[in-house]
C-alpha cells in the first residue's frame, strides 16, 4: 500500500495543466455555469477537437481507435483536471467514456467503422436515450416498443429527460423489442439518428444552470437493424456492461472541490470576512471530497488491476453525492444573500447538487447497492 | 498507488492480528473493567516485544505501516496508549518507557492515559514539551472505555529544542482519526451482524430498507474516513491529517447513534460489545477537538481561514 502518483502520471498531469491553463485561461465562462447546455455542448466540438489532435480525447481507447493505451490512473488524472475545470468536453464526455467502448465490446466491423472515428475526433454529440415517463429507477420497465419490418425496426413511444436531444447527432435508444419476455429479456439497443423522420424533440426547461432537458416523441420511427447494437432482446446486458465501464461515473468529487476553492477564494478577494459558521461548513465539504476523492481512487486501483467491477464504485458515488451537496451548503454559508443572485456560484452549486442525486442512478439506488453488495445486508 | 498491501505489511498486520486475537479483543476490555478500564500493560509489553511499537521508527514512510497497525489494535478495543507511540514519539526525539499521554498546553481535566502515562507530550502553540509527572496524576472515574486521568496545573520544563508543534499536532490528529476508524468500524460490524441476524416481522431486520440506507451510509462515511487516514499517515501532509480527522469525528457522530439505534435495547446491555467501542468514539472526538475544532483546521490547512 502507498499513495505516490508515479514520475509519468505527475508530468501527464502537469503536461495537461498547461495545456489548460492556455485554453481555458482564468475562470473560462462554461466551467460552472452552463455544462449541459447548447452553448456548451457547441464548446465541446471546438475543445474536443484541440483534445484529439494531442491525443487526449480516447486515451485509454485501443491504439486500432486512436487511443494510446492509457492506464486507468492516466484516464483518472485526465477526468480529474477536467472537471475541475468544468467539464469542457460536455456530452462527449460520455461518448468517449462508455458510448464509444460499448460500441468496440459489441458493434459489428461496419458499426465500429461508422462510429467510432467521429467519437475519437471529437465532433459527435450523442444523448441517452433510456428513461420514459414510467421508466426511471425501475428502468426495465421501459415500454418503448421497436417491432421489426423488413430491414427496419419501427419504433413508437417516448423518452423523457433526455440531455442534449435537441443538438444530438445520435442516440443510444433502449427499446423493448419483445413484449412477451420477462422485462429485463425483451430489450435491445438501437443506435438511431436524431434527423430520423417520426422524431419529435421538445425541449423541457430544466431548472440546473442553463441544462435543459428534451422529450423525445416516437412515431413509426424507421431504424435499420444494422443499427441495432449487440444480439436483439440482450440490450440490457449491453447496456449494464456498458455503464460499468465508468464504474464510477464522472469525478463529480473534482468538480465541487473546483466550485468550493472558487467560492473560498472570492471571498477572500473581496476580502469578505468568512466567519466560524462558514468557515466550518467549508471544512466539512472540503473534506468530502476528499473523501470522495480516495473513495474513487480505490475504485481506480482495482481497475488498475484488472479486478472485476466491484461495490466500492457503489460507495464511492454516494460519497461524491454528499460531497456535492456539501459544498452546496458551504457556498451557501460562504455567500449569504448572494445565493439570490442567479448565476452566483451558491445559486448555481445548489441546482447541481439537486441533480446529483437523482441523474445517472440515484442517490438511494446506489445506497441499496452498498447495502445488498458491499455490507451484504439480507434480501427481504 | 497501490491500495492493497504489500507482503511486508500483509506480515506485519498477520503477525499483529494474531497477537491481538490472543490478547486483546473485546473479551480482555471487559476483563480488564469493560467501560471502565484499567491500562493494558500487559499487552503493551507483548506489542513491544514483537517489535510493533517501532515500525515507524526511524524513517517517516513507514508512517503507514504504524498506522495499519494502530488501526488493528483500535479495532480490537486494545486498552493502550500505544497510538501515541506509533504515531506521534517518532516525530519528537524522546526516550520513553511505559505509556504516554498527549495533551495540549491549555489542557484542563481528562485526558486519555494520563494516569498511566510516564510522560506527557504537551502541545503549546509554537513548541513542544515533554513533561514527566513528579508526581502520581489523579485517576478520573470515565465510564467511556478508556482509562483517563485528570491533568490540572501542568508543570513547567520539558520543553523539547527543535520540536515541530505543528507537526506533532497533526501526527496527533493523524493518530485519533485512525483509532476512531478501528472503533468505527468494530461497531458497525457487530451491528451489519446483529441486524442480520435478528428478525421481526418474519424478516431480518436488516432487510428493512431504513436500516440499510443509514448502514450504507455509515459504511461509506467509515471507509472515507479509513482511506484518508491511511493517505495522511503515508503522505505526512498537514491538510489530508485534518481532512481525515474532520470525516472521522462526522462519520463516528453516525456510527453513535444508528448502530445503537439499530440494536435497540440490546445495545444497553453492558455485556454486549457495542458500547464498548461506541463510548470510546466519544472520548476520541473530544480529544479530536481538544487539538483545535477539525473542520476549521482543514479550512484553515487549505486556505489559510
Ligand atoms: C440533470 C439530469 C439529467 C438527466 N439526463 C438523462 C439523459 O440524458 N437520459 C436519460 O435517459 N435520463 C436522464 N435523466 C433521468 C435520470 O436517469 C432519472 O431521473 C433517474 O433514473 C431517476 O428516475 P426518475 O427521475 O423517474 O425518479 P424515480 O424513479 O421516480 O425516483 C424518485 C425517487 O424515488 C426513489 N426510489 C425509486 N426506486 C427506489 C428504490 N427501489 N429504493 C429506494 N428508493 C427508490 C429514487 O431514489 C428517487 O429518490 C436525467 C436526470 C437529471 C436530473
Amino acid at each position: 500500500m502507498e499513495f505516490d502518483w508515479t514520475e509519468e502520471d505527475l508530468s501527464y498531469r502537469s503536461e495537461l495543466q498547461d495545456f489548460l491553463a492556455e485554453e481555458l485561461p482564468g475562470r473560462w465562462e462554461g466551467a460552472t455555469a452552463v455544462l449541459g447546455s447548447a452553448d456548451n455542448a457547441e464548446y465541446s466540438r471546438r475543445f474536443a477537437g484541440l483534445l484529439a489532435e494531442k491525443g487526449w480525447l480516447t486515451p485509454h481507447w485501443p491504439t486500432e481507435w486512436g487511443g494510446t493505451a492509457a492506464t486507468p490512473w492516466m484516464l483518472a488524472v485526465l477526468g480529474e483536471e477536467l472537471w475541475s475545470r468544468g467539464e469542457p468536453r460536455g456530452p462527449q464526455y460520455m461518448n468517449v467514456n462508455w458510448i464509444g467502448p460499448s460500441i468496440m465490446a459489441h458493434g459489428t466491423p461496419e458499426q465500429c467503422q461508422r462510429y467510432l472515428p467521429p467519437i475519437a475526433a471529437g465532433d459527435v454529440i450523442w444523448c441517452q436515450g433510456f428513461s420514459e415517463p414510467e421508466a426511471g429507477t425501475d428502468l426495465a420497465s421501459l415500454r418503448t416498443r421497436a417491432v421489426l419490418d423488413g430491414d427496419d425496426y419501427v419504433v413508437n413511444g417516448s423518452k423523457i429527460w433526455t440531455s442534449y436531444g435537441d443538438i444530438a447527432d445520435h442516440c443510444y435508444l433502449l427499446v423493448r423489442t419483445d413484449a412477451q419476455a420477462e422485462r429485463h429479456r425483451g430489450i435491445s439497443v438501437l443506435l438511431m439518428a436524431m434527423d430520423s423522420p417520426g422524431l419529435v424533440v421538445r425541449p423541457i426547461p430544466g431548472m440546473v444552470g442553463e441544462h435543459s432537458f428534451t422529450e423525445l416523441f416516437l412515431t413509426d420511427v424507421r431504424v435499420p437493424v444494422a443499427n441495432r447494437l449487440g444480439p436483439e432482446n440482450e440490450g440490457w446486458s449491453v447496456v449494464r456492461e456498458a455503464l460499468s465501464f465508468e464504474r464510477v461515473g464522472a469525478p463529480r468529487w473534482a468538480r465541487a472541490a473546483y466550485v468550493l476553492d472558487e467560492t473560498v477564494r472570492g471571498a477572500l478577494e473581496q476580502g469578505r470576512s468568512i466567519d466560524p459558521v462558514a468557515v466550518e461548513a467549508v471544512g466539512v465539504a472540503k473534506t468530502a471530497c476528499e473523501a470522495a476523492r480516495m473513495l474513487c481512487y480505490r475504485v481506480i486501483d482495482e481497475r488498475a488491476r484488472d479486478l472485476p467491477p466491484s461495490p466500492h464504485a457503489n460507495v464511492a458515488r454516494v460519497a461524491m453525492v454528499q460531497a456535492e451537496r456539501l459544498v452546496a451548503d458551504a457556498c451557501a454559508a460562504l455567500e449569504g444573500n448572494e445565493i439570490m443572485r442567479y448565476g452566483s456560484d451558491s445559486d448555481l452549486q445548489m441546482r447541481k447538487s439537486l441533480a446529483a442525486g437523482v441523474a445517472a442512478g440515484t442517490y438511494e439506488v446506489q445506497l441499496n447497492l452498498v447495502s445488498r453488495r458491499h455490507l451484504r445486508l439480507p434480501k427481504n | 498507488m497501490d491500495f492493497t498491501l504489500d507482503s511486508h505489511q500483509e506480515a506485519v498486520l498477520e503477525a499483529v492480528g494474531t497477537l491481538l486475537s490472543r490478547h486483546s479483543g473485546p473479551a480482555r476490555l471487559h476483563d480488564l473493567g469493560g467501560d471502565e478500564p484499567g491500562y493494558d500493560h500487559d499487552l503493551d509489553k507483548r506489542l513491544a516485544e514483537a517489535g510493533f511499537l517501532d515500525v515507524a521508527e526511524p524513517l517517516s514512510t513507514c508512517r503507514l505501516d504504524a498506522a495499519l497497525v494502530l488501526e488493528a489494535l483500535s479495532g480490537s478495543l486494545a486498552s493502550s496508549a500505544a497510538g501515541w507511540r506509533l504515531l506521534v514519539l517518532p516525530t519528537l526525539d524522546v526516550d520513553v518507557e511505559g505509556p504516554v499521554a498527549v495533551v495540549t498546553e491549555s489542557h484542563s481535566g481528562p485526558a486519555r492515559f494520563a494516569a498511566d502515562a510516564d510522560a506527557l507530550v504537551v502541545i503549546g502553540d509554537d513548541r513542544v514539551r515533554l513533561v514527566r509527572p513528579d508526581r502520581p496524576i489523579p485517576r478520573v472515574r470515565s465510564r467511556l472505555g478508556w482509562p483517563v486521568g485528570e491533568v490540572t496545573g501542568l508543570s513547567e520544563g520539558g520543553a523539547l529544542d527543535g520540536a515541530p508543534a505543528a507537526a506533532v499536532r497533526s501526527w496527533a490528529r493523524v493518530a485519533v482519526a485512525t483509532e476512531m476508524v478501528g472503533a468505527m468500524q468494530f461497531a458497525l460490524d457487530i451491528t451489519v451482524r446483529h441486524v442480520s441476524d435478528r428478525r421481526q416481522f418474519d424478516r431480518a431486520i436488516g432487510s428493512f430498507q431504513a436500516v440499510q440506507h443509514g448502514l450504507a451510509e455509515c459504511s461509506v462515511a467509515v471507509d472515507g474516513a479509513r482511506w484518508l487516514a491511511l493517505e495522511a499517515a503515508f503522505t505526512g501532509s498537514a491538510s489530508t491529517a485534518a481532512a481525515a480527522l474532520t470525516q472521522a469525528s462526522e462519520a463516528s457522530k453516525l456510527i453513535f447513534r444508528r448502530t445503537h439505534q439499530y440494536h435497540g435495547a440490546m445495545g444497553f446491555t453492558r455485556e454486549y460489545d457495542l458500547h464498548l467501542a461506541t463510548l470510546r468514539l466519544l472520548a476520541l472526538r473530544s480529544e479530536a477537538e481538544s487539538f483545535g475544532r477539525p473542520a476549521a483546521a482543514c479550512a484553515h490547512e487549505h486556505w489559510g481561514i
